[in-house]
């Protein structure tokens, strides 16, 4: 029973860096683009929100500049696929190793890399944290947990409650036809880079500053890569989104367990799960049929307005 | 218009040029003017390759800038990446020890490309290339004679192992392989992890690297400086695959599966054949990349061999325009960026991942200057 409750009071803090990083993707795709820099802009985040902690010493600001990091780095992205139309695999990819080799070289010189920080505290509210078991997993949380299912709502109320987001889908299904609607698709596109950027961003600097409480290089370790197959996974939906992020959090969470009840299961095996698990997701969504079928129409394609169809 | 007066306005350099009644939307911008863009139908070889030189220049100046930025000077820039390479043996012999393994990495990618198929997984082929290799040398599997060929072989099977399941998830349920591919990296990095810290540990220093490899499981040096037959190995790998997509049917058929895959699959072409066998090609190639390395550099699987090389072998494929005999020079470029590097992380402390940024860099630039050469970018003066 203990180790039950103490693994699910640890899956929210490991399942936010996943959410957040599908959400953000999300928006993004929805505009048609295809983000493979999800990984690089996670680093970004990380990197940004432990420096601004050193700086700083406030945690909260410090995932505000996370996000404000990567959402100013993602313009260069959305300067080659929207500007220069640069084919949007080759620009993610270019993307992921821009800010590995940035971040590196960035917290290399500041002397950031494996400084411990204070990272973010938790926030137990006063009154339910105190209810047993369900006040461990629920209240005893920190402060962007508690905000991330109204970041969900805002999101998904965005894209389909206003017509900013609905013009942002057009954008993404049928850029020929929301651009004869005079829909700037540059526009919308760049926006929904940098939003999508931003929150990815914090995802990361949620890893840093409250999961880890350290900075070392190339610590999103592959998550911003198991964020995208969650989307597809998702196949677009945040609320499928969300449920597999809480799936792999408690994988992840699970892993520190393991060990510490002493079952004997070497300890690289279980490291592995998180990636193995992802390619077993996008085999069960591939399984259930055409995952094409719900992607937005125009996703990876750059709109050339020169160009007829 | 020349003649025409700065002040002359657009309505009636607009009636001037259509016929009466012909109806003309409002125009629409009203600052100096605009950009208009043209795509271009038809673009010269000589016009592209200028372009690209003129990307590949840019982002160079963007790499000085960003070397100055971290302290180096511009007579530094100079005697890291020129005078210290090219004025002494040892540095180009560094740099074409280097160039080995990053030719072979690119040729991998090279072939995977061509038939669209995106290998994100280079570093974990190699892994398990020099894992299978190394297998074959710390079991002492056949005569010693015949220890490297077993090795090479025994590396190119691990390699086409490890890309076997992407390649068939994407044919088989249309997995996207970027994915499927990169996450097998880490699985590879945390079984490599697992042999070095567990069963293959070296009995004699304890540290986490496989045994040292016998003198004869090592590739020969050809007996200038310490370059090794790595080098040689590279370039037969590099013309047998520009035979092989440039000159064969299988290369024929990988060019129509490239152009357009449903013109190819009305025609004939076994599409899931040829990529199937590019795919497993490629991981055999990696995994070849792999065996360079521990065999032909380090004589012994450390736990880092692999780092950086999948996206250098992106960057070759990519700058060479997947054509095999272009990467061989281009991988010498970048091997003189790899050792530069070594030399800056020494004398100006600055760390490794420079080499990583300027790759980038590079092909940020030169995949930006593609726009130029695909469209016609002109100035419209006027506007409203």
């Amino acid at each position: 029973m203990d180790f039950l409750v103490k693994w699910i009071s640890n899956v929210p803090v490991f399942a936010v860096p996943f959410a957040l990083a599908a959400l953000g993707l999300i928006l993004t795709e929805k505009s048609g683009v295809l983000s493979l820099g999800a990984e690089g802009f996670m680093l970004m985040g990380a990197m940004a929100g432990v420096g601004a902690v050193i700086v700083t010493g406030q945690p909260l600001a410090a995932l505000v500049i996370a996000a404000i990091a990567a959402a100013v780095i993602s313009l260069v992205f959305a300067a080659l696929v929207v500007v220069l139309r640069v084919n949007q695999v080759i620009a993610g990819l270019a993307m992921v190793f821009l800010c590995q080799g940035l971040t590196s070289l960035i917290a290399t010189t500041e002397g950031w890399t494996s400084r411990a920080i204070v990272g973010l505290a938790k926030l137990p509210i006063p009154g339910l944290a105190d209810i047993p078991v369900i006040g461990r997993i629920a209240f005893q949380q920190d402060l962007v947990v508690y905000l991330t299912i109204p970041i969900f709502i805002a999101v998904q109320w965005f894209l389909n409650r206003t017509e900013t987001g609905l013009r942002l889908r057009a954008v993404g299904e049928n850029p020929e036809a929301a651009d004869s609607a005079g829909v700037s698709v540059a526009l919308y596109r760049t926006g929904a880079i940098m939003a999508g950027a931003a929150l990815v961003g914090l995802a990361g600097g949620y890893l840093s500053v409250a999961v880890a409480k350290i900075w070392v290089d190339g610590m999103a370790g592959g998550r911003g890569w198991i964020a995208i197959a969650l989307v597809i996974f998702a196949r677009w939906h945040p609320w499928r989104a969300l449920l597999g992020a809480v799936l792999f959090g408690a994988i992840e969470a699970l892993i520190p367990r393991v060990a510490a009840i002493g079952v004997q299961v070497p300890q690289y095996f279980m490291l592995m799960t998180p990636y193995v698990a992802t390619l077993l997701v996008m085999i069960w969504a591939a399984m259930r049929g055409n995952v094409r079928l719900d992607e937005p129409g125009a996703l990876g394609r750059p709109h050339v307005r020169e160009e007829r169809r | 218009m020349p003649s025409a007066a700065p002040w002359c306005t657009m309505a009636s350099r607009a009636d001037a040029d259509t016929p009466a009644g012909a109806a003309m939307p409002p125009p629409r911008g009203r600052g100096l003017g605009r950009f208009n863009l043209e795509i271009r139908q038809h673009v010269s070889p000589l016009r592209q390759t200028l372009v690209l030189l003129g990307g590949l220049v840019v982002g160079l100046v963007a790499t000085a800038i960003v070397l100055m930025l971290a302290g180096v000077g511009l007579s530094g820039i100079y005697q890291e990446f020129v005078l210290g390479i090219f004025s002494n043996r040892m540095s180009i012999s560094a740099v074409l020890v280097q160039a080995a393994p990053l030719l072979v990495v690119g040729l991998s990618a090279v072939v995977a490309f061509r038939v669209r198929f995106w290998n994100i997984g280079i570093e974990g082929q190699m892994i398990f290339g020099s894992i299978f290799a190394t297998f074959v040398a710390i079991n002492d599997i056949g005569p010693e004679s015949l220890r490297l060929p077993l090795m090479l072989v025994a590396a190119a099977l691990g390699g086409m192992l490890w890309i076997l399941v992407p390649a068939v998830l994407k044919l088989r349920l249309g997995i996207n392989e970027i994915i499927s591919t990169l996450l097998l990296n880490y699985v590879a990095f945390n079984y490599l992890l697992y042999l070095l810290y567990g069963a293959w540990k070296d009995p004699r220093s304890s540290f986490p690297n496989s045994e040292q490899y016998e003198p004869f499981e090592r590739l020969p040096m050809i007996g200038w400086e310490n370059v090794s037959w790595a080098l040689p190995l590279a370039l037969v790998l590099a013309v047998l695959i520009w035979w092989l997509l440039n000159v064969s049917r299988f290369g024929f058929y990988a060019r129509f599966v490239d152009a357009n895959p449903k013109m190819a699959a009305a025609v004939g072409v076994p599409i899931a054949f040829v990529t199937l066998a590019a795919a497993l090609m490629s991981g055999a190639v990696s995994g070849i990349g792999g065996f360079v390395v521990s065999a032909g550099i380090e004589g012994r699987m450390t736990q880092s061999f692999f780092l950086g090389y999948t996206f250098s072998g992106i960057l070759i494929a990519f700058l060479a325009r997947n054509n095999p005999l272009i990467a061989i020079l281009v991988a010498l470029f970048v091997g003189v960026l790899f050792v530069a590097g070594q030399s800056l992380q020494v004398f100006y402390q600055i760390p490794g991942s420079m080499v990583q940024l300027i790759q980038a860099i590079i092909v940020i630039s030169v995949a930006a200057s593609e726009f130029f050469v695909r469209h016609r970018v002109h100035w419209v003066r006027g506007g409203g």
